[in-house]
C-alpha cells in the first residue's frame, strides 16, 4: 500500500436524524440465564438496538481492528450528521483511539426523536467530510516539507464510509451528486490555499441501514465511477449482525486484511454452567480462534496456490476466507532467532470472546521479558508438518510473523573459521563479550537533552569509537588487558568525560602498578611464539608501560583530566623515553620474538638491578641485543633525547632527586642501551633544545650510512 | 539470488559467425564461450550462488539443477546438441517451474536468458505469445510474471542492428517490461565475434555477478568484507521516495542488542558477511578468471593467520547470544548476528530491515537508541535481569485492554457475568 493510498484518510460520516432512533428489530433475548430462577419471577423481556447503536457499534468495530492492525498512519475522522455536523476528532495522530471516539459519541448521545426531521440530514456530515479530506494530516505535512521541491509527490486521497438511512435510489444519487460538487468547491478553494490540499481520488462507501424485517429500498451497487475524481459503491444492509459483518468485510478490502484462524489451541477445560452455555456444541477442549492481519502474511499461500480455505466458519463472523493454521506444541524459545519474512500487527475478529482472550493473554502475559511466542503449523494435504508461522508479542503488542519454510540460498556456507583470520586462536572473545555488554542499546526518550544535536545513536557510535581506540584482538597481543589491575583504568579511561574521582582512580592505577614493579611482580605477558620463559621481566614492564601509554594517550586530547592521567603515567615511569619507545613498538615486538633464541639460557635473574656484577652482565645483553636487531653499537648517541610529551614531568622529578641513585643509574643506562637498538630520527639528533631543522636529511645522510654499518657489522 | 541460465539449442543458433579469420563459429560456440567465461567468473568470485542450466527449443530440459559445482555446468555446455525451433513461452514455463520447485515462489532469482534474437516463427514464437496474451484461458497463463521476484538478463548473439530489422527487439522489451522491468537486454557491439562476446557477457558480470565488497566498522575495528548474495536497491514508495536505496560500502555497527530483545524480527533479505583479505576483486572482474591458483592458496593461509574482526565479532556474538545493529544508509538498518547450519558451521550472517526510521517497533526508533551509559542507571539492571526493551506502545490495543464490544447478544451476557466471578481459561 502507498503511503497516500485512499487508506491514509477514511472520514466516517454516521446519520443522526430521528429516523435513526428506530429500532434495528433484532432481539437480544436477555433471560437466557435464569433458567433455575425461583418461581414468581417475571421474565425480562427482550430487548432490541436502535439504528444508531448499530451503526455506532459496528463503525467503533472498524475503528478497532483498524487501529489494532495500524497504529500509525491510517487515520479515521468521525462525522456525526443530524441537524448540522459535529465532527468528533481531528487527523491526528492523538486523537485516533477508539477511547477518545468512545467518549465522544457518548456526548453526543442519541438521536433525538423529536427533531425536526426537516432540517436534519446526512448532507451536513457530508459536505464537512470532503471539507475535512482537504485538510492536510501530519504525516502528509511531514512529507511536504521533507520532499521540499517535489511535494508535489505527496498525494491527498481518501474514502468516506457513510452510514445512512436512505429513502430511495434517487437519494442516494442526489448524495453522490452533492458530493461531487462539494469536492469541485473544495478543490478550487485548496488550490489557492497553503493549508489545503486538493483531493485526487475520493472514494464513497455508502452503506445503507434498513430494521430487520423490511424491504430495502435501496439497491446494492458495486464500485462506480461517478467522475474522475469520485467513484461510489452502494451497500444495503440490514442492522445488526449483518451490518457488523458487512463492515468487517469493508475494513478488510480498504486495508488490505486477510483472515487466519489458529485451530488447536489447546486450553484447560473449564467447569461452569456459562461456560457450557458459550461452548455450545464445542465440547472439545481445543478452540478455535479467527484473526485478522495484513494479507502478505499469507502472500506464499497465495502465490503457491497453496491455500487451504477454510469456507466460511460455524461461527458467524461472515469471513467467506480464512487461512487455517494448527497451534504447535512445544513452543519456541525466545533467545532463537527465526528467519522471519514479516511481521503483522493482528487484531482478534472476536476481541470478547472466551477462547480469543484467552489466547491473547496468554500471549501478552509471559513471563520472559518479550512476551511469549507460539509457532503454528501450516496442514498440508501431504502431511508433512511445515511451520510457517509464529505469534509472538511485544511490548503488549501481538504480531504473527512469517517464517521461511523453503529452501535457504545460503546453505552450506564456508565456515568462519575456514576465512580470513579463521586459524587465529587466541581471540578476546570473552572481553569483546564484555566491550558489547557496554556498548549495548537503549531507547532514549526524545525530550532527553541532545548534545551536539546529535541522535543518540551517534552518539552510540562515538562510543564505540572512544572505546575502541586501542583495543588489541588477540590475547597474545596484549598484556594491560590481561592485567586485573590495570582494568580500573581502562574501564575510565574511554569515557568521555571524567570526574575528578575518576582520575584519582587513574592515578591509583598507575601507583599501583609502579608498586608492582617495585616488587617485581610476573606480568602476563604472552609467550606465544617464542621458545624459553620470554622476555625479561624489566622488558615486560617496559612492554606493559608502552602500551598502557598507547592506550592512554588515544584519549589524552578528550580533556584536560584525560591528559591528566597521562601524564600520571609519563611521570611514574621513569624509564626509558617513553616517545621513542612508542615510535618503535612494532620493531620491539619482533624483538620479542627473536630475544628468547639468544637469551633463553642466560635469563637474568630477579633483582638484577640490585647488583652490580649481575648489572653489568645483564647490560651486556642489552648489548647482545643492540646487535639482534642490526644496530652498530657505535652509532652516535643522541645527546639531547628527552621525552617530549611530559618533559616538565619528568624534568623537575629528575632535579628533585638531588644525588644520583642506583636506580638513575639503571635507567640511564637502559636508555643508552636501548636508543641504540634503534636509528634515531636525523631530525632528533642534531636538534637544539628540541627543535630540529627540517629536511637535514637532504644534507646529512649519516642515518643512512648507519643503517648501512649495522648491516654489514652483521 | 539463484540464476536460471536459459540457453537457447533451436537450429538457429547453429548459423555461423561470417568472418575472415581462419576458424568458422557458430552463434552457438559464441554464446557457450560468453556463459563459459560467465561461468568461471562465478566459480573464482560469486561461487556460493546456485545455478541451474536449462536448454530450450520448441521443448525445454532441466540440463542441470540447482549447483554450486560450475564443472558439471561446464560440462553440460560443451555436451549441448541442436534442436528445432525456438520457442521462449515453453522455457519461461519451465523456468517457472524448476525455480518454484526449488525455492518457492519468494525466493528472488535472476534468470539469464541466451538466445540468438530470432525468436521462433508460427505458433510458440514470441511474437505469437505476446499477441494472444489477453486471450487466454486461466490454465494457459502466459508465464511472467513470474510469482517470484524476478531479474531478467536477456543475451542476445546478435547484434542491436540486426535485431532492429525484424521487430524481435520490440518483443523482448516486451518480455523484459511483462518480467517485472528489472533486469537487462545486452546485445552484442560490432562484429559478432569471441572478443565482442566476452565483453557483453563481461557488462553481464558487472552487472548482476560482482561481489559486493564493503568495510564493517565498529568504531575503530574494521574489516574488509563481502556481502554475499549482493544486497540488491530498495524501493521504499515509488510515489514518495522512488530513488532505490542502495546498502552502503561502509557498514556501520551502531550497538549491540540481546537475540531476545531484538526477538525475530521480519528482515527483507539475510547475507553472509565473508572476510575478505584485500580488494583486488578490481581487477579481476575484468580479466575473468586468470588467477594463478597456488598464488591464491598461499594467499588465503596468510590471511587465515592474522586476527579478523568478523571472526572476533562471530565469536562473541555466538557466545553472548547477541546481534549487533548496523547502519546500512541513512534511516536503514540491519544486524549481525551468528547464525549455525545444521552441520554446526557457523557463521557471520547480515540481516536487511525495512528501510525507514523504525523497522521494528519494539525497539522504537533506531535513531533514538543510545548507548546505556547515558542512562542514569543500567536499564539492564546490575545482574542483567532487566530489558529496556519491548518498547510499549502509547496506546493499548484492543486485546490488552477491557474493550466492549457488544455486537453479538452473547456479548452483552457476557459482559454481565464478568461480575460473577467466573474461572478464566488458560492454554495448557
Amino acid at each position: 500500500m502507498k503511503m497516500f493510498s485512499v487508506a491514509h484518510k477514511t472520514a466516517f460520516v454516521v446519520d443522526h436524524c430521528p429516523y435513526m432512533a428506530e429500532s434495528s428489530r433484532q432481539q437480544v433475548e436477555c433471560d437466557v440465564l435464569t433458567k433455575s430462577r425461583a418461581q414468581g419471577v417475571i421474565p425480562l423481556a427482550p430487548v432490541s438496538k436502535s439504528l444508531w447503536t448499530c451503526a455506532v457499534e459496528c463503525s467503533m468495530e472498524y475503528c478497532r481492528i483498524l487501529y489494532d492492525v495500524y497504529p500509525l498512519n491510517k487515520l479515521i475522522n468521525y462525522i456525526v450528521s443530524d441537524s448540522e455536523f459535529h465532527i468528533l476528532n481531528t487527523w491526528r495522530q492523538e486523537d485516533q483511539s477508539t477511547h477518545e471516539l468512545m467518549s465522544a459519541l457518548a456526548a453526543v448521545g442519541p438521536p433525538n426523536p423529536r427533531e425536526d426531521p426537516e432540517c436534519c440530514s446526512v448532507l451536513h456530515g457530508l459536505v464537512a467530510a470532503v471539507e475535512s479530506l482537504c485538510k492536510l494530516t501530519e504525516l502528509q505535512h511531514e512529507q511536504r516539507t521533507v520532499l521540499m521541491d517535489t511535494a508535489e509527490r505527496v498525494a491527498n486521497r481518501g474514502r468516506i464510509i457513510c452510514l445512512t438511512n436512505a429513502k430511495s435510489d434517487t437519494h442516494v444519487r442526489m448524495l453522490e451528486d452533492c458530493i461531487q460538487e462539494t469536492l469541485m468547491d473544495q478543490n478550487k478553494l485548496a488550490a489557492g490555499s497553503d493549508r489545503l490540499m486538493a483531493i485526487q481520488q475520493c472514494e464513497l462507501v455508502l452503506v445503507h441501514i434498513f430494521p430487520m424485517g423490511e424491504d430495502a429500498l435501496v439497491s446494492d451497487r458495486p464500485k462506480k465511477e461517478i467522475s474522475p475524481l469520485l467513484t461510489s459503491e452502494v451497500h444495503s444492509v440490514r442492522a445488526g449482525r449483518h451490518l457488523a459483518t458487512k463492515l468487517n468485510i469493508l475494513v478488510q478490502q480498504h486495508f488490505d486484511l486477510a483472515s487466519t484462524t489458529i485451530t488447536n489451541i489447546p486450553m484447560k477445560p473449564t467447569l461452569n454452567v456459562c461456560e457450557q452455555e458459550e461452548q455450545h456444541a464445542n465440547t472439545s477442549a481445543n478452540y478455535d480462534v479467527e484473526l485478522l492481519h495484513h494479507r502478505d502474511a499469507h502472500l506464499e499461500f497465495f502465490k503457491s496456490g497453496d491455500l487451504h480455505m477454510a469456507g466460511s466458519t460455524s461461527r458467524d463472523s461472515g469471513l467467506k476466507e480464512t487461512v487455517t493454521l494448527k497451534w504447535c506444541t512445544p513452543r519456541t524459545n525466545s533467545v532463537e532467532l527465526h528467519y522471519c519474512t514479516g511481521a503483522y500487527r493482528i487484531s482478534p475478529t472476536d476481541v470478547n470472546s472466551r477462547p480469543s482472550s484467552c489466547l491473547t493473554n496468554f500471549l501478552l502475559n509471559g513471563t520472559q521479558a518479550p512476551g511469549r511466542s507460539v509457532l503454528l503449523e501450516q496442514p498440508r494435504k501431504s502431511g508433512s508438518k511445515v511451520i510457517s508461522h509464529m505469534l509472538s508479542s511485544h511490548g503488549g503488542e501481538i504480531f504473527l510473523h512469517v517464517l521461511n519454510s523453503t529452501r535457504s540460498t545460503l546453505e552450506d556456507p564456508p565456515s568462519i573459521s575456514e576465512g580470513c583470520g579463521g586459524r587465529v586462536t587466541d581471540y578476546r572473545i570473552t572481553d569483546f563479550g564484555e566491550f558489547m555488554r557496554e556498548n549495548r542499546l537503549t531507547p532514549v526518550a526524545e525530550t532527553a537533552p541532545n548534545p551536539g544535536g546529535r541522535f543518540p545513536a551517534d552518539r552510540a557510535k562515538a562510543q564505540l569509537e572512544r572505546y575502541t581506540r586501542y583495543w588489541p584482538m588477540i590475547i597474545s597481543q596484549t598484556t594491560i588487558f590481561n592485567m586485573q589491575a590495570v582494568v580500573p583504568l581502562a574501564n575510565l579511561i574511554v569515557k568521555e568525560a571524567l570526574s575528578e574521582e575518576d582520575v584519582l582512580t587513574c592515578q591509583k592505577t598507575v601507583y599501583n602498578l609502579v608498586d608492582m614493579e617495585r616488587k617485581n611482580d610476573p606480568l602476563p605477558i604472552s609467550t606465544v611464539g617464542s621458545r624459553g620463559k620470554g622476555p625479561k621481566r624489566d622488558e615486560q614492564y617496559r612492554i606493559m608501560w608502552n602500551e598502557l601509554e598507547t592506550l592512554v594517550k588515544t584519549h589524552a586530547a578528550g580533556s584536560e583530566r584525560h591528559q591528566r592521567v597521562l601524564d600520571c603515567i609519563v611521570a611514574c615511569r621513569s624509564k626509558p623515553p617513553e616517545e621513542e619507545e612508542r615510535k618503535k613498538r612494532g620493531r620491539k615486538r619482533e624483538d620479542r620474538e627473536e630475544r628468547p633464541d639468544k637469551n633463553g639460557t642466560k635469563e637474568p635473574e630477579d633483582r638484577a638491578w640490585q647488583d652490580s656484577e649481575r648489572l653489568k652482565g645483564a647490560l651486556e645483553k642489552e648489548e647482545q641485543e643492540s646487535e639482534v636487531i642490526k644496530d652498530s653499537p657505535d652509532s652516535p648517541e643522541p645527546l639531547n633525547k628527552k621525552p617530549r610529551l611530559a618533559i616538565e614531568e619528568v624534568q623537575p622529578s629528575e632535579k628533585a632527586k638531588g644525588p644520583v641513585s642506583l636506580l638513575a643509574l639503571w635507567t640511564n643506562r637502559i636508555t643508552v642501551a636501548n636508543s641504540r637498538k634503534h636509528q634515531e630520527f636525523a631530525g632528533r639528533t642534531s636538534s637544539v633544545n628540541n627543535k630540529a631543522e627540517l629536511y637535514q636529511h637532504l644534507k646529512d645522510d649519516n642515518g643512512m650510512d648507519v643503517h648501512e654499518n649495522g648491516k654489514a657489522s652483521r | 539470488m539463484p540464476t536460471v541460465v536459459v540457453m537457447d539449442v533451436s537450429l538457429s543458433m547453429t548459423r555461423p559467425v561470417s568472418l575472415e579469420s581462419s576458424e568458422e563459429f557458430q552463434r552457438k560456440n559464441l554464446a557457450v564461450h560468453g556463459l563459459t567465461m560467465l561461468f568461471e567468473h562465478m566459480a573464482a568470485n560469486y561461487r556460493l550462488e546456485f545455478t541451474s542450466l536449462v536448454a530450450f527449443s520448441s521443448l525445454w530440459e532441466l540440463l542441470v539443477p540447482f549447483t554450486r559445482d560450475y564443472n558439471t555446468l561446464q560440462e553440460a555446455l560443451s555436451n549441448l546438441e541442436d534442436y528445432d525451433k525456438t520457442c521462449i513461452e515453453s522455457a519461461l514455463n519451465g523456468v517457472s517451474n524448476v525455480v518454484q520447485q526449488e525455492w518457492g515462489s519468494s525466493c528472488p532469482c535472476q534468470v539469464v536468458l541466451v538466445t540468438d534474437g530470432s525468436l521462433g516463427i508460427g505458433k510458440g514464437s514470441l511474437r505469437h505469445s505476446l499477441q494472444t496474451l489477453k486471450q487466454r484461458a486461466d490454465d494457459k497463463k502466459f508465464p511472467l510474471p513470474f510469482p517470484f521476484p524476478t531479474k531478467m538478463f536477456i543475451m542476445c548473439v546478435a547484434n542491436s542492428e540486426e535485431l532492429q530489422t525484424t521487430d524481435a527487439m520490440d518483443n523482448l522489451e516486451e518480455l523484459l517490461r511483462l518480467s517485472g522491468g528489472d533486469g537487462q537486454i545486452f546485445t552484442m557491439e560490432g562484429q559478432l565475434c569471441l572478443k565482442s562476446v566476452q565483453a557483453m557477457f563481461g557488462r553481464l558480470i558487472d552487472q548482476a555477478y560482482s561481489p559486493f565488497h564493503a568495510v564493517l566498522h565498529c568504531g575503530n575495528l574494521s574489516s574488509d568484507v563481502q556481502v554475499f548474495p549482493r544486497p540488491e536497491p530498495v524501493v521504499v514508495d515509488d510515489e514518495v521516495d522512488p530513488m532505490p536505496r542502495v546498502v552502503n560500502t561502509d557498514l556501520e555497527i551502531v550497538g549491540f542488542i540481546e537475540v531476545g530483545d531484538i526477538s525475530s524480527p521480519p528482515v527483507t533479505s539475510r547475507h553472509l558477511v565473508l572476510p575478505i583479505a584485500v580488494i583486488k576483486e578490481a581487477e579481476d572482474v575484468s580479466t575473468g578468471a586468470a588467477e594463478e591458483p597456488e598464488e591464491e592458496v598461499s594467499a588465503s593461509q596468510m590471511a587465515g593467520k592474522s586476527p579478523n574482526f568478523c571472526v572476533l565479532l562471530h565469536g562473541s556474538l555466538k557466545v553472548e547470544g547477541m546481534v549487533a545493529l548496523v547502519q546500512l544508509g541513512p534511516d536503514w538498518y540491519g544486524m549481525l548476528y551468528s547464525q549455525a547450519d545444521s552441520k554446526k558451521k557457523s557463521n557471520l550472517m547480515m540481516s536487511l530491515f525495512e528501510p525507514g526510521p523504525e523497522p521494528l517497533p519494539w525497539l522504537g526508533k533506531v535513531a533514538h537508541l543510545g548507548p546505556i551509559s547515558e542512562a542514569a542507571e543500567n536499564p539492564y539492571g546490575e545482574d542483567d535481569s532487566k530489558s529496556p526493551f519491548p518498547v510499549q506502545p502509547s496506546i493499548k490495543r484492543s486485546y490488552a485492554q477491557n474493550v466492549t464490544v457488544w455486537i453479538k447478544a452473547t456479548c452483552i451476557l457476557l459482559h454481565r457475568l464478568t461480575f460473577q466471578r467466573r474461572p478464566r481459561p488458560s492454554i495448557r
